[in-house]
């Protein structure tokens, strides 16, 4: 089976920021890039992204969208400091930060995609991928087709979701993921 | 856990596990029990004690097996007690969560999730009642005259499928519910929602562990 391609959006960033950040990816994982020069541009194909680095303006325009990714996020141009201490909030790359503070909070986000960390009880990229799939009706082989993974993994995801989430029904799957906005 | 014996005293059991008063309804002994003990009160109410103890020890103890399931779990009043408590979660428990769910809904206003909540309990309950219809009209009819459908592994997962959307409502009445709502109308729904999913999955205890083998012993002759 052909490695999945893992994907990381940088939205609304100026070109210099964009091409900085998309070096310091390269150099130190094989996370793919691509950058969108707004959000309505970027949003068809959210779907397909691990990850998002985003400027200020864009993240607080389209909150409903990043607050529940925000642990997979960075969030460049913020110059309120006090920000950069927020528990649970997204990454912060403030408007003064130099190429060495760019370069830690890239490899830290980086770190955490790579290990797969997220807060206990929250669930991964992936696992929110396949729990969409669940509340879209699709069956473990149509699931694992779309995301070209095998259907013991579909299986292995949905016994994982189902106990992070304390829910035991396909619908009631369905039922959280229309609440937190999954779907 | 100590288990009810034929001279435990039937009230105070029923004072001690008050979920157990529609178990033993559906046995056929009410309410104003009296001051007898379990075998006693069986004898006079013309029910097998025996049969009586071990559906109550099953209800309070999922971990209690009776030592002789197949001398005691007939398969006449196993289908009698399984079409009782069928005929009891359509006629009464369900309508109950569907009257106070009504009521919470009608004075909780708007500005809250329970619409999404009732919606998935609409669902739940046209497919548990398909459930327990399938039992009432088929399955039941056709092992009483000796025969086991083919599809009733079907039935079975059915079961297990509506005990997790049980589990599920009351899940998420406990984690999910958010905004403005009536308080005590809500306890309610709670209330009937956590009496139902209780007893079913004690009665799906006695489905798999009694009345499955019974099955698989018929097809198996």
């Amino acid at each position: 089976m052909m490695k999945e391609t893992r994907r990381i959006a940088l939205i609304g960033l100026a070109a210099l920021e964009a091409i900085g950040i998309r070096s310091i990816v390269r150099e130190c994982s094989d996370f793919m890039v691509e950058a969108f020069g707004n959000f309505a541009d970027f949003m068809p194909l959210a779907d397909s992204y691990e990850a998002y680095v985003a400027d200020s303006g864009t993240f607080v325009a389209n909150l409903d969208f990043f607050m529940p990714r925000r642990q997979k996020t960075i969030v460049t141009g913020i110059s309120v400091m006090s920000l950069k201490n927020s528990s649970g909030g997204p990454l912060i790359i403030g408007h003064d930060a130099d190429e060495a503070d760019i370069e830690v909070t890239v490899k830290k986000l980086l770190g955490s995609l790579q290990t797969g960390e997220t807060v206990p009880g929250e669930l991964s990229f992936r696992e929110r991928e396949v729990l969409r799939l669940i509340a879209a009706g699709r069956i473990n082989k149509e699931i694992a087709d779309e995301l070209c993974i095998s259907v013991n993994t579909v299986i292995s995801h949905r016994k994982n979701i189902s106990s992070k989430l304390g829910i035991k029904s396909a619908s009631g799957l369905s039922l959280y993921a229309v609440m937190n906005g999954i779907i | 856990m100590a288990h009810y014996n034929r001279d435990s005293k039937l009230s105070e059991a029923v004072m001690a596990n008050p979920q157990i008063i529609p178990v033993i309804n559906r046995l056929g002994i009410s309410l104003g029990v009296g001051d007898g003990s379990i075998g006693s009160t069986c004898v006079q109410a013309h029910v097998d004690p025996d049969f009586f103890l071990s559906v109550i020890n099953t209800f309070l103890d999922e971990d209690y097996f009776p030592a002789n399931p197949r001398g005691t779990f007939t398969l006449s009043k196993t289908i009698d007690y399984l079409r009782k408590t069928s005929e009891f979660y359509l006629r009464v428990q369900l309508p109950n969560i569907d009257r106070h769910f009504s009521s919470l809904l009608s004075r909780s206003g708007e500005d809250n999730n329970l619409a999404l909540l009732r919606g998935f309990f609409d669902d739940m309950r046209q497919q548990f009642s398909d459930c327990m219809r399938y039992d009432l009209e088929v399955l039941f009819p056709a092992l009483v005259s000796g025969n086991v459908p083919e599809d009733f592994r079907l039935s079975l997962s059915g079961h297990a499928e509506m005990e997790a959307k049980l589990h599920d409502l009351l899940y998420f009445f406990v984690v999910h519910l958010r905004g403005d709502y009536d308080s005590n109308l809500c306890m309610a729904v709670v209330s009937a929602v956590f009496s139902l999913e209780k007893d079913y999955s004690q009665n799906n205890r006695i489905r798999n562990r009694i009345l499955l083998p019974i099955m698989e012993e018929m097809i198996g002759k």
